[in-house]
């Protein structure tokens, strides 16, 4: 099932958490809210489930309008951020819950609750844990727990609230790769709210990045990070060396340097901020054919395949981030204090916008 | 504004049935108490409630209320101290021990205290020789409120009291700070707002008493007669507005008193919520 | 079996404390003793006494007075009292703290001030305010004689003066509970299509199960040993309108200590009772608490 959202407002109070919010996910579709705290991807989620009700707007569930449906009618599963399990019934009742509070016409019989419920452990792979209590299981578990008990109504939306959020590192990893497979067995149109680019870059079909109450871009994984809509967006996902300068005749133009751009050929001697990832700047021990910063080496970190090197800019002292390949580091056998040239690739500048 | 949403259920019905209990059961009635006393010119209702016999009776009542409540101050801190940090034989019966103030009848309280700290019980015996009377004076009303009010202070004491980081107090030793010190500068002023709370409530309740001090008083007018009984005295005598006025006088101070805790608990819940982040 | 040792760890970890954080042995004994002095002198004596007294003229004695006439309707209608008013503030209570607990919506402080009002108000105006609406010259008095109802001097007064001064016990316990269990768990059964009433009496109600044991457990210790209120509408008429507290005081008054002290012994028993039940649910909550602890911890 489809979900359009259709210029949705929130307001708390004075706080605007919503504006004007629009957006479609197609059916089948696994969607990321990403953003910061506060950003207002919960309250959106909150919203297409029906626990929230929007100040205007409306939502569509499949071309028709659900906005003032009751929550109850709306068939979305949502998994809570903290699994708001039930504590006192065991991981089977959990599971059950949805079925058993269903009027007595269309309540499915004993024998066929017990058996969906089963397949549904089964599916998440938790059927030996049928007669614990919640406080008994691990974060891991209790995730796939909340979310069989999400899936035992069928619904035809699935929404996950930081569906990673509480757990470790390592169960992090490998629940959202089983998340990932599971959606591709289910085709179960998904909503889910993270605040871990990783997690969204990951997982999601389709990431849409928030900020503030709004909607800073959507597109893919791929999309998103390689072609940032705005400066938050490059800042939220990954690591970016920000410069300021100024943009004139298609050039930007930072302290001493004048970096070529691919856009911005009209722009007049306007100020703006340039944005290169730490991988696209290159360290050199001799000064190139293209315009390169002096800098000083004032830290290496080489755990892990890149080698993270700090340095920092002779003219003002600022500090500027490059990742560079082990491959790379072992050529240039750079060493903390030693002088180097970088020279900043694939930049990326947006115009300060007045205000 | 438009109407507000509730996505869960019942928020009509329940908060309607709060109300309107809350205004049959309490608001309505007290309200008439109020209503009443206008059937007096203000003249008449000023001579009502500071009659001498009224006067000595608010000053027992606040008076010992106050020593009762500052008894409690010192005794109760000390024992949610003893209770949160030292480890004795039946610690936990005595703590369970300390709410039966609150689970005990007040009419078995006062003939309980009466008959220890009367001229022949256990403890009167011993105190009478030294020309110490307890029972049938103020000093029963006295130690009838401190009884009422023994809880009060302990029980707002013990968690914050529990809550306390050992670190801090760790981080003061370090710094030099004697154990002393450390009590007087660190442990107290975290506690303090629990204290004031546990203070405030155990006097609020012991202004209103009437159970337990009734027996062990004496109830002798001008001295040893409390407020909440010379609103009885008036009612049995069908003076029913002489009542209702000085219950207006005290309904007022009571609430002044409610007001008061409630910004001290809310006091104390800031302080905590600042010591736990 | 690892809960155990970490609870273990847990507790040695409050009780053992550094050196640089405690007292001298002889500071730690003089508190100690100082303490229990203080709690003798107002608590555990006059706690004995109760029971020394009752039983001072023998056991036949003491049987004789519980099971009189007199003292045998001062317990029915004790009975009936608290039957009546516990169930009409455990209803009170559950309602007022969904309405604050659940939603958010303008005066709801004022509201859980009002609410608390019945512990600041002195039990003798409490009895008060209902004569002054159901007695002889009572708002409704005139009305009440014509139609031969009593409420004042009779058992639906003392109803209502119970009534209110245990008014606040059940939703006081409730409000904070509810508010520290927040509402996803009921949203979460909300989306899976559960009703109102199925929310309540499947999710809410189950996770609330001790503090409400709580609040009607001293809202019934309240309600049977109320004296001052009850004393005010009562009209002490032996035999009828005597609850448990009022006998006693009428025994008393006549001398007859010993039946008086065997009356109050079966109301301090009650009041242990309440303790014992009381310390039995916090250990209850206490250990709900842990596990729940340890599943956020995880």
């Amino acid at each position: 099932m489809s979900i359009e959202i259709r210029n949705i407002h929130k307001r708390f109070g004075k706080f605007n958490a919503l504006n004007n919010i629009n957006l479609d996910v197609p059916t089948g579709e696994l969607v990321a809210l990403l953003g910061p705290s506060g950003c207002g991807k919960t309250t959106l989620l909150r919203i297409i489930a029906g626990l929230e009700a929007a100040d205007e707007g409306s939502i569509l569930f499949h071309g028709s309008d659900a906005t003032s449906r009751d929550v109850r009618e709306r068939e979305v599963g949502f998994v809570f951020q903290h699994y708001a399990l039930f504590r006192h019934m065991t991981v089977f009742e959990n599971v059950a819950f949805g079925l058993r509070v269903r009027p007595r016409k269309t309540r499915p019989s004993e024998a066929e609750i017990h058996r969906r419920v089963h397949a549904l452990l089964e599916l998440v792979q938790l059927d030996w844990l049928a007669g614990r209590y919640p406080p008994q299981l691990s974060g891991g578990q209790r995730q796939r727990i909340a979310l069989a008990r999400a899936l035992a109504v069928e619904p035809k939306v699935l929404l996950l609230d930081e569906p990673f959020g509480a757990l470790d590192a390592k169960v992090r990893k490998d629940l959202r790769r089983w998340l990932r497979r599971l959606h591709d067995e289910l085709h179960i149109t998904s909503v889910f709210v993270t605040h871990d680019q990783e997690e969204a870059l990951e997982v999601a079909d389709r990431i849409v990045v928030m900020n503030q109450g709004n909607i800073e871009q959507i597109g893919s994984p791929q999309d998103v990070y390689d072609q940032p809509a705005s400066p938050f967006v490059y800042k939220f996902l990954g690591n970016v060396n920000q410069f300021h300068g100024r943009v004139h005749a298609g050039k930007a133009h930072i302290d001493t340097l004048a970096l070529d751009i691919d856009d911005h050929h009209e722009t007049d001697n306007t100020p703006a901020h340039a944005f290169v990832r730490p991988h696209d700047i290159e360290v050199l021990r001799e000064r190139g054919t293209q315009p390169a910063f002096s800098a000083v080496v004032s830290y290496i970190n080489a755990i892990g395949p890149l080698v993270r090197v700090e340095l920092q800019r002779q003219d003002n002292q600022s500090i500027v981030e490059a990742e560079l390949t082990r491959e790379r580091f072992r050529e240039l056998a750079l060493q903390q204090g030693e002088a180097v040239y970088i020279q900043p690739r694939n930049v990326r500048v947006f115009l300060d916008v007045p205000n | 504004m438009a109407k507000r949403h509730h996505v869960l259920p019942g928020f009509n019905l329940s908060l309607g049935y709060t109300i309107l209990y809350l205004s049959l059961i309490v608001l309505i009635p007290l309200g008439a108490a109020f209503l009443k006393t206008t059937e007096l010119s203000f003249a008449e209702f000023w001579t009502t409630v500071t009659a001498p016999r009224v006067l000595a009776s608010y000053k027992l009542t606040f008076g010992a209320s106050l020593i009762g409540a500052l008894i409690n101050a010192v005794f109760g801190l000390l024992t949610a101290w003893v209770l949160v940090r030292y480890t004795f034989p039946g610690k936990r019966l005595v703590d369970a021990l300390v709410d039966l103030p609150f689970a005990l009848p007040t009419a078995v309280a006062g003939i309980a205290l009466t008959a220890v700290y009367a001229g022949n019980g256990w403890l009167g015996s011993l105190l009478e020789p030294h020309g110490i009377k307890v029972a049938f004076t103020p000093l029963g009303v006295v130690v009838a409120l401190t009884f009422i009010g023994l809880p009060f202070v302990v029980r707002t004491v013990q968690p914050v009291l529990e809550d306390l980081e050992a670190e801090t107090e760790e981080a003061a030793a370090s710094l030099g700070a004697n154990r002393w010190q450390t009590f007087h500068k660190v442990i107290l002023p975290a506690i303090w707002p629990a204290l004031l709370t546990g203070f405030a409530l155990a006097f609020a309740r012991a202004v209103g008493e009437y159970g337990s001090v009734i027996f062990i008083a004496g109830n002798m007018p001008m001295v040893s007669e409390i407020t909440p009984l010379i609103i009885i005295t008036k009612l049995e005598q069908y003076d029913y507005t002489g009542a209702t006025a000085i219950a207006v006088v005290m309904l007022v101070i009571s609430f002044i008193l409610l007001l008061a805790i409630n910004g001290l608990q809310w006091w104390s819940s800031q302080r905590n919520a600042k010591s736990a982040e | 079996m690892s809960s155990t040792v970490s609870h273990l760890g847990h507790y040695q970890a409050k009780v053992a404390r550094s050196r640089a954080t405690s007292e001298p042995a002889w500071i730690r004994w003089s508190l100690i003793a100082i303490a229990l002095a203080f709690l003798s002198l107002f608590l555990f004596i006059p706690l004995a006494a109760v029971f020394t007294e009752a039983l001072r003229k023998g056991f036949e004695t003491y049987i004789a007075a519980l099971i009189e006439p007199d003292a045998l309707s001062a317990i029915k209608l004790t009975v009936i009292a608290a039957a009546i008013s516990v169930p009409l503030n455990l209803v009170f209570g559950v309602a007022a703290a969904w309405a604050t607990a659940k939603f958010d919506f303008k005066g709801k402080s004022v509201l859980i001030t009002l609410i608390d009002l019945p512990f600041a108000v002195s039990p003798v105006i409490a009895g008060l305010i209902y004569v002054l609406i159901f007695g002889l010259q009572g708002w409704f008095g005139e009305w009440l004689i014509d139609n031969d109802y009593k409420v004042i001097f009779a058992i639906p007064g003392i109803v209502l003066a119970t009534v209110f001064v245990t008014f606040p016990f059940v939703a006081r316990e409730l409000i904070p509970l509810m508010q520290a269990q927040g509402k996803e768990e009921e949203e979460a059964a909300l989306v899976l299509g559960a009703s109102g009433w199925q929310i309540l009496w499947r999710v809410t109600l189950p996770n609330i199960k001790w503090g409400l044991l709580y609040g009607v457990i001293l809202t019934n210790a309240r309600a049977m040993g109320e004296f001052g209120a009850v004393s005010v509408v009562s009209g002490h008429i032996r035999g009828m309108t005597n609850t448990m507290p009022l006998h006693v005081e009428i025994l008393y008054n006549e001398y007859n200590y010993a039946a008086a002290f065997a009356v109050a012994s079966l109301l301090a028993f009650l009041a242990l009772v309440t303790l014992a039940l009381k310390t039995f649910i916090e250990w209850q909550s206490a250990r709900s608490a842990r596990t729940t602890e340890q599943l956020s911890e995880e």
